[in-house]
Order: structure tokens, then C-alpha cells, then sequence
């Protein structure tokens, strides 16, 4: 099979790094990173492979790589490089520009190589979702409840076409990863059966909701332990919480949507709105120690932030924060100025984070549950591996 | 405690560290017919040569080499050694140079010390050997190793219990309880800086656990067990005497790591490990060797086809950087490395019962503190001129050996007599300058 190799393939990835810090050329492939990583064990794919694969220019091995993603960036690696090229940033990096790479409006290259690109993205739908409530906003004065001032049904039609437009652009980001594996793995010889296929889904949706790579990655098991922090804090209680509270008010969102008419009251016990809320402060719990951590550029995986780095869980913040305040401007004697402001934001931003889910950060749940998927499947039971000293 | 040279003695050139640098200038330069004063912080000359077994790439005995320089600087007319003795600081003053020592007590008088050991022999105080690395025994007051120089008997006074058997045995009456520390300031002409270097910890990284495993060693004790003379005359692993079936060698464990601050290569740690693989699989024909390299170093003249006997030998070379050993049951090591060049299981954790860590030279003495002498930003001295590899920021002062960086034995000693050479042209431009006035 004819290779094609990308000669400006590092250079393109270290524009997606944190800084000018990340210096991985200077990486020697002595394979410390690789031995020293709590989840490369089985395979050895990475971090050393990746980049490997990088510095010769192998984009397609790179971006068909499911190991890509299978790393949580405990930054063991990090620490222990004794070139100090940074294999986690790089990994972090590569990933972002896999994201890029994924995605076919190109808007997710310029969002996570630029600051300026990615606020400019970030205004654009802004304005454009601002434009369109504007345009049915009912301008009634400050008496008028919530969902008057906006009209919920116009919401609810906004929001289908826009989750059937990026949808559609997730599809083709995922389909993208999934065919570059496949094209990759066949080419390989690794027999894949369908057969394994919902086996692997339900072993990656398993892993992915109990975090039990994550856990993995902890350190914790290693001599001495990689990581210090009290258990509320680790990494993987910390992404469980923003998970975990993401999901609780997406659930809580969609059922209030469908068992209810739109706007109409609802008492403060109304379990959705409980779901919701406490959500909301778990979620909040575990961005505020993100936020933190990234702030203190201390602790791994937060030492070093890009832009994109920083953009996300900001985003999702104030999106959590505007929302939970709609939820008490609803019970204050009469919806006021504040709470119209508060619950237009709400409603752009939300629009924001749902438009930009395949160009930011966000777009993990896509690439990440795909290679939880990947890898499962390839490691399936039922696998037959083509052998090498057969041919020969 | 030498207590024969005073103020008044006046070297042309004084040496700091008598080891194989050290020496081997302090000879060049005697034999010119100038008169050197060798310092050495030690009990005895010899350095870390005379703890060696045998030296690459020709397996020659290192004591055989070494043995012979420290006797002939002992008996050289033109040639005093302080030992026990360290230096505190030189003060550099048109030329010459005040360099102020300090004596420490080693409570046997060497005038009157004949080195028969009747002291050795009835003390009943023993303590690990620190020139056996720990390995074997030593009483507390000891002629400090067989072939030590000067032969004369040192009382270790933190492990002395003062019972004064020592005393009442010795036919010259050469104990002195009451020894004090001596200072010292020598005016000379010229100094040769040949510090050397000492190792990295083997603790330096953590995730090798070395400090949970006595099998786990260092490359100098491994040397100390390979010796003829060594502690146990035969190689035994530290934790329980068992005779080792499988060792490994761990490549790049105390420098080429910029997550422990050492970032240059230590130049000798390929070499001494293949020929330690190869003595080994001389003392242990069952036994099987693995070294773990990240590459193989074999930079010096018939280095390359010493490393390729090695490999016909049927030593292993893995090429990978160990990540981390773990203490498993039995004593034994588990080493994590990814196996590079081994697709196949590349992540196989590797069974080992003795654990050599390739620790990285780091310097001996750190001058610039306390002379003119600057150091570079690795620690060792800085020789800026590249013309005149031996010569420090310091005019006057020279450099010579592992102080300058880390070397072999072959370099060092090259190294020295270029010093030794730089420091007679000085001394001898400086006294012509003074005639012709």
C-alpha cells in the first residue's frame, strides 16, 4: 500500500499545542512514556507511537488511531520524560487536531488553533442565535413570564434544526474517525467481525459511564503514586461530576420538554426541576476544580492550557450558571429585566454549546466514546489477527 | 594524620584528588623534576580506579594498573601526599595561589604508624566497609584496604567505642585519641583540579524503587562483587546470597533524564556495563544478561568491536528506557519497559533477580564556591578555552579528569598529562618572566 507522509504533520500538530512550550521534537523514542503509562499496557500504542508517527509524518496511522483517544492525560508521562518533550501536551494536541481534521467545515481547525478564530466562531453563532430570538422576542416589558418573552415553541423549532444540522456534522465527524480506522485496520490485516460490534458498543458505553479506564489512569496503583490529591479531587471524580451533572440536566431538559407542556408552571419540587438543578451544582463542583487547577497550572492534567482549553469548560460555566439563576428568577414574585437577560443568555449559549459540540473540546464525547468502541471491538474475543510469520 | 608538611612547604604545583587523574599529573609532573603535593580527601590514593574490577575494552586488572602509580607517587622524591585532608578554599593573588586545607584527624600518628595492623586485629568494632560498598566488614580502626597507600592504620571515630585495645596493642605508640583537625594553607604556583566525580543516587528516581530492594545495586558495587579480591570473592545478590540467574543492566538510570536535572550523557555507563555483562558471563556461565539501552554509546577506540563481542557473546540488548522496577516476590525485580524494536510484546514485564541502575557521574567537588575556578551550568569545570581543554577560567589553575566532565579511564588519563604539561609550561614561563626581569 502506498504511504503518503505529511512532512509538516509535527509543525501542524504543535500549533494546536498549549504554548510554544511544547518541544516534541525533542523526543528521542526511548519509550519511557510508553512503559511508565498506567493504560498502554496492553497495547503499547502509545504515547511513543503516536509520536513516532508524527514525527515521520504518518497523519493517516495518526488519525485512524483509536489509542489517540484512549489516553486521559494523567501526565505521567510528563513528568518522567527525561527529554522533557512533553508526550501528554502532545497527546492533547494531536487530538485537537484530530478534532480539526474531523470535522469538514474547517471551523474546528481554525477554533482549536486560534484564539481569536475561536472567539470570532463563538460570535458568529452568537449573533446569529441572538438575530433569531430577536426576531420573535416579545418586547412587552418586564411583566411578561419567561416563556412569553420568548416563545417557547420557537426555542423548541431553533433547537430541533439545530440538533439535526450538527447532528449531521457529529455523524460526519465520527464517520470520518470510523473509516480512517477501518481503511487502517484492514489494511493491517486485523480481521473486524460485526458480530462483536454490539458486545464492543456496550462494553465502551460501560466503561465510559463508570469511568473505569479513567480510573485506571489515576496512578494511584503505581509505586510511588503518581497523583496526591484527596479523592474528590483526582481527575476522574472530577470529569464524573461535570459528566455525570451534564447528563442530569440534559435528561432533565428533554423530559421537561416531553412530559410537559412548554412553560407552563411547575412547583419548586417538580422532580425535573430538582434533577436539574442538583445537576447543576455537581456539574459546577467539578468545572470549578477544573477551572482551578487550570488557573494554577500546578496539578496534571491542567498544567499547561491552550485557548480551546480554557474556551470549553468556561463556556459550559456560564451556560450552568445562567441556567440555574432562570431557575430562581421563575419564583421571584414578578420575572424582572435581570431575569429576561438572564434567560436570552441562557438560551444563546446553550445554542452556542450544542452549535460548537464538534468544534471545541466538546467533541471528546464523540472521538472518545468512538474509540472506546474501536478498541473494544478490535480486542473483541472473536478476532482473528492476520499472521505476520504466516506470509512468510 | 601526616603532620610532617607545614606552611612552610612551598610545591611548585599542588593536585587536588589523588585518584587516576590526579596521580597520573602529580607523576608527569614530579618526574619533571618539580616538586608536588598531591591533597586527597580519602584514606587512601587510588580513587575510584582501585575499587575497580577489570577496565574496558581490554579487561586488563584495574588494580594492576593503578597500584603501580600509587606506589610510585608514595616513594617519588619530588612528591608529598596529604590524605584524609580537604580543600577549603584557594585565593588566586598574581599568579600564585594560597590553598587552605583542613587535616582531618584520623587519631593514628603516621610518623609512628607502621601499618602492621596489631590495631586492626584487636579491635572488636566492625561496621559495613564503605569501600566494599556496604558489602563486607570493616573494623574501626583499619589499614583502609589491602592495597590502600599509605598503609597506615585510620580510626573511624563515629564507629570507635573508645575501649582503647588499640592503644595498649600498638608497638610505636602511634594512637592519639586526641587528634584535632588541622588547618593548612600551602602557597604553590600552580594547581591541578583532578576532583573526579561521584554517582547519582541510586534513589534519584523514584519509580525504580531502590530504596525497597537491596537487589537493586549500583554499577561500582556490582564491580566491588566481580573483584578477586571483592567482598564475597565470588558474585552473591545483597539480599540472601543467592547466586543470580538473570541480571539486568538498566541503561541511562542517573543522567540522560531531564526529570532528574542530569540531561548529558555519562559517556562510560555503556561500556562499563557491557564489560561488566561480560565478566559476569565469565563468574556465571547459566546466568542470563540483559541490558536496557536507549542506544549503545561505544564512542572510543576498539570500543564498537568490544560491543559487538558482547553481543556474540549472547548478552541481551533490549532497546527501550525502563520506566519503573518493581520489588516482587522472592526478592526479585519486575522491570516495565516498552521493548522498541519488539513488536510483538513489546510490554512484557521482564523477571530479573539483580537489578544493576547505570547511575550518571555527577561532579565530585563543586570549586566554584570556594576558588576563582568557575563550574559550567552542569556542575563540572568549566574549561571555556577550546584550545586549551585543561586550563579553568582560573589562570594558573588546571583540570584534569571526570572533574572536568564525565569520561573514561583512558580519556582521564590523557587528560591529566595534558594538564600536567599546561601546568610545567605555565610554571616554567612564569620563572623564565621573572629571570629575565
Amino acid at each position: 500500500m502506498a504511504r503518503v507522509v505529511d512532512v509538516n504533520l509535527l509543525r501542524k500538530i504543535k500549533q494546536h499545542g498549549a504554548g510554544s512550550t511544547l518541544d516534541v521534537s525533542a523526543c528521542f523514542n526511548c519509550g519511557n512514556c510508553t512503559a511508565v503509562c498506567p493504560l498502554a499496557a496492553d497495547s503499547a500504542g502509545f504515547p511513543r507511537r503516536m509520536i513516532r508517527m508524527a514525527q515521520v509524518g504518518m497523519e493517516q496511522e495518526l488519525l485512524a488511531s483509536e489509542d489517540l483517544w484512549r489516553c486521559y492525560a494523567c501526565g505521567e508521562c510528563t513528568q518522567t520524560c527525561p527529554r522533557k518533550a512533553d508526550p501528554a501536551e502532545f497527546m492533547a494536541a494531536a487530538r485537537s487536531y484530530a478534532i480539526g481534521r474531523f470535522d469538514f467545515t474547517g471551523l474546528a481547525a481554525i477554533a482549536n488553533r486560534s484564539a481569536i478564530g475561536n472567539l470570532l466562531i463563538f460570535a458568529a453563532f452568537s449573533a446569529v442565535f441572538s438575530a433569531l430570538l430577536l426576531s420573535k422576542m416579545n418586547p412587552a416589558g418586564p411583566q411578561l413570564p419567561l416563556f412569553s418573552f420568548l416563545p417557547g415553541q420557537w426555542i423548541h423549532d431553533i433547537g430541533v434544526i439545530l440538533f439535526a444540522v450538527v447532528g449531521l456534522s457529529a455523524l460526519f465527524g465520527v464517520a470520518s474517525m470510523g473509516v480512517r480506522f477501518w481503511t487502517q485496520r484492514r489494511g493491517e490485516g486485523v480481521a473486524l467481525s460485526f458480530t462483536a460490534l454490539p458486545g464492543a458498543v456496550f462494553t465502551a458505553l460501560s466503561d465510559a459511564l463508570t469511568h473505569r479506564r479513567f480510573r485506571e489512569c489515576d496512578g494511584e496503583q503505581q509505586s510511588p503514586p503518581a497523583l496526591e490529591e484527596p479523592w474528590h479531587q483526582r481527575p476522574w471524580v472530577v470529569h464524573a461530576t461535570v459528566m455525570g451533572g451534564f447528563l442530569a440536566m440534559l435528561l432533565a431538559t428533554t423530559l421537561d420538554f416531553m412530559l410537559k407542556p412548554i412553560g407552563s408552571p411547575a412547583p419548586p419540587w417538580y422532580p425535573m426541576r430538582i434533577l436539574g438543578l442538583v445537576g447543576g451544582i455537581v456539574c459546577l463542583y467539578g468545572l470549578s476544580i477544573v477551572l482551578l487547577r487550570r488557573a494554577q497550572g500546578k496539578h496534571t492534567p491542567y498544567t499547561k492550557s491552550s485557548f480551546a482549553d480554557w474556551f470549553f469548560p468556561i463556556l459550559l460555566t456560564v451556560t450552568v450558571v445562567t441556567g440555574i439563576l432562570c431557575e430562581v428568577v421563575v419564583y421571584l414574585p414578578s420575572p424582572s429585566t435581570f431575569g429576561h437577560a438572564m434567560f436570552f443568555t441562557h438560551v444563546v449559549l446553550a445554542m452556542d454549546l450544542v452549535a460548537m459540540l464538534p468544534l471545541t473540546k466538546f467533541a471528546h464525547v464523540l472521538y472518545r466514546t468512538l474509540a472506546l468502541v474501536l478498541f473494544a471491538w478490535r480486542h473483541a474475543p472473536a478476532r482473528v489477527t492476520a499472521s505476520v510469520g504466516a506470509e512468510i | 594524620m601526616n603532620t610532617q608538611i607545614d606552611s612552610n612547604y612551598r610545591p611548585d604545583a599542588l593536585i587536588v584528588g589523588g585518584g587516576i587523574a590526579g596521580l597520573q599529573s602529580a607523576l608527569d609532573l614530579a618526574d619533571q623534576g618539580l616538586q608536588v603535593l598531591v591533597v586527597e580527601r580519602q584514606s587512601s590514593i587510588g580513587g575510584h580506579m582501585i575499587a575497580l574490577s577489570k577496565v574496558y575494552p581490554t579487561l586488563d586488572c584495574a588494580s594492576c594498573i593503578t597500584t603501580p602509580k600509587m606506589s610510585a607517587a608514595a616513594h617519588h622524591p619530588n612528591m608529598q601526599i596529604l590524605t584524609n585532608t580537604e580543600v577549603e578554599a584557594i585565593e588566586s593573588r598574581d599568579g600564585a595561589h594560597q590553598v587552605r586545607l583542613l587535616q582531618k584527624p584520623t587519631y593514628v600518628n603516621f610518623d609512628k604508624c607502621i601499618g602492621c595492623r596489631l590495631c586492626e586485629y584487636a579491635c572488636d568494632t566492625e561496621y559495613p566497609d564503605p569501600f566494599e560498598e556496604g558489602l563486607g566488614a570493616v573494623r574501626a580502626i583499619a589499614v583502609p584496604f589491602t592495597n590502600a597507600i599509605p598503609q597506615k592504620a585510620v580510626l573511624d571515630a563515629g564507629h570507635c567505642g573508645t575501649c582503647g585495645t588499640c592503644a595498649r596493642v600498638c608497638p610505636t605508640g602511634a594512637i592519639e585519641f586526641d587528634q584535632q583537625p588541622r588547618h593548612l594553607t600551602i602557597r604553590t604556583d600552580a594547581v591541578i583540579v583532578a576532583s573526579g566525580f561521584q554517582l547519582n543516587a541510586l534513589t534519584v528516581k523514584p519509580q525504580f524503587n531502590a530504596h525497597r530492594s537491596r537487589n537493586i545495586i549500583a554499577p561500582i558495587t556490582l564491580e566491588r562483587l566481580l573483584a578477586p579480591h571483592g567482598p564475597y570473592g565470588r558474585v552473591l545478590r545483597p539480599s540472601d546470597g543467592k547466586m543470580p540467574s538473570s541480571i539486568a543492566f538498566v541503561q541511562c538510570a542517573g543522567s540522560r533524564d531531564e526529570s532528574i536535572g542530569v540531561p548529558y550523557c555519562s559517556r562510560v555507563c555503556c561500556m562499563y556495563s557491557i564489560k561488566q555483562a561480560m565478566l559476569l558471563s565469565g563468574a556465571l556461565p547459566l546466568a542470563d544478561i540483559t541490558i536496557y539501552y536507549m542506544d549503545i554509546r561505544a564512542f572510543g577506540k576498539g570500543y564498537e568491536q568490544f560491543y559487538q563481542n558482547a553481543k556474540a557473546m549472547g548478552i541481551n540488548f533490549v532497546r527501550g528506557k525502563v520506566a519503573r522496577i518493581h520489588p516482587v516476590d522472592g526478592g526479585d525485580l519486575a522491570v516495565q519497559v516498552e521493548s522498541t524494536e519488539n513488536a510483538e510484546t513489546p510490554m512484557e514485564l521482564r523477571r530479573h533477580d539483580l537489578v544493576v541502575l547505570a547511575q550518571g557521574m555527577i561532579p565530585g567537588w563543586m570549586p566554584a564556591d570556594s576558588t576563582p575556578v568557575a563550574c559550567a551550568s552542569d556542575g563540572f569545570v568549566a574549561t571555556p578555552a577550546l584550545t586549551a581543554p585543561t586550563a579553568t577560567t582560573a589562570p594558573g589553575i588546571f583540570v584534569a579528569g571526570t572533574a572536568a566532565g564525565p569520561k573514561d579511564i583512558v580519556d582521564t588519563i590523557a587528560e591529566a598529562g595534558a594538564a600536567a604539561m599546561q601546568a610545567s609550561q605555565y610554571l616554567y614561563q612564569k620563572r623564565s618572566a621573572l629571570v629575565a626581569v
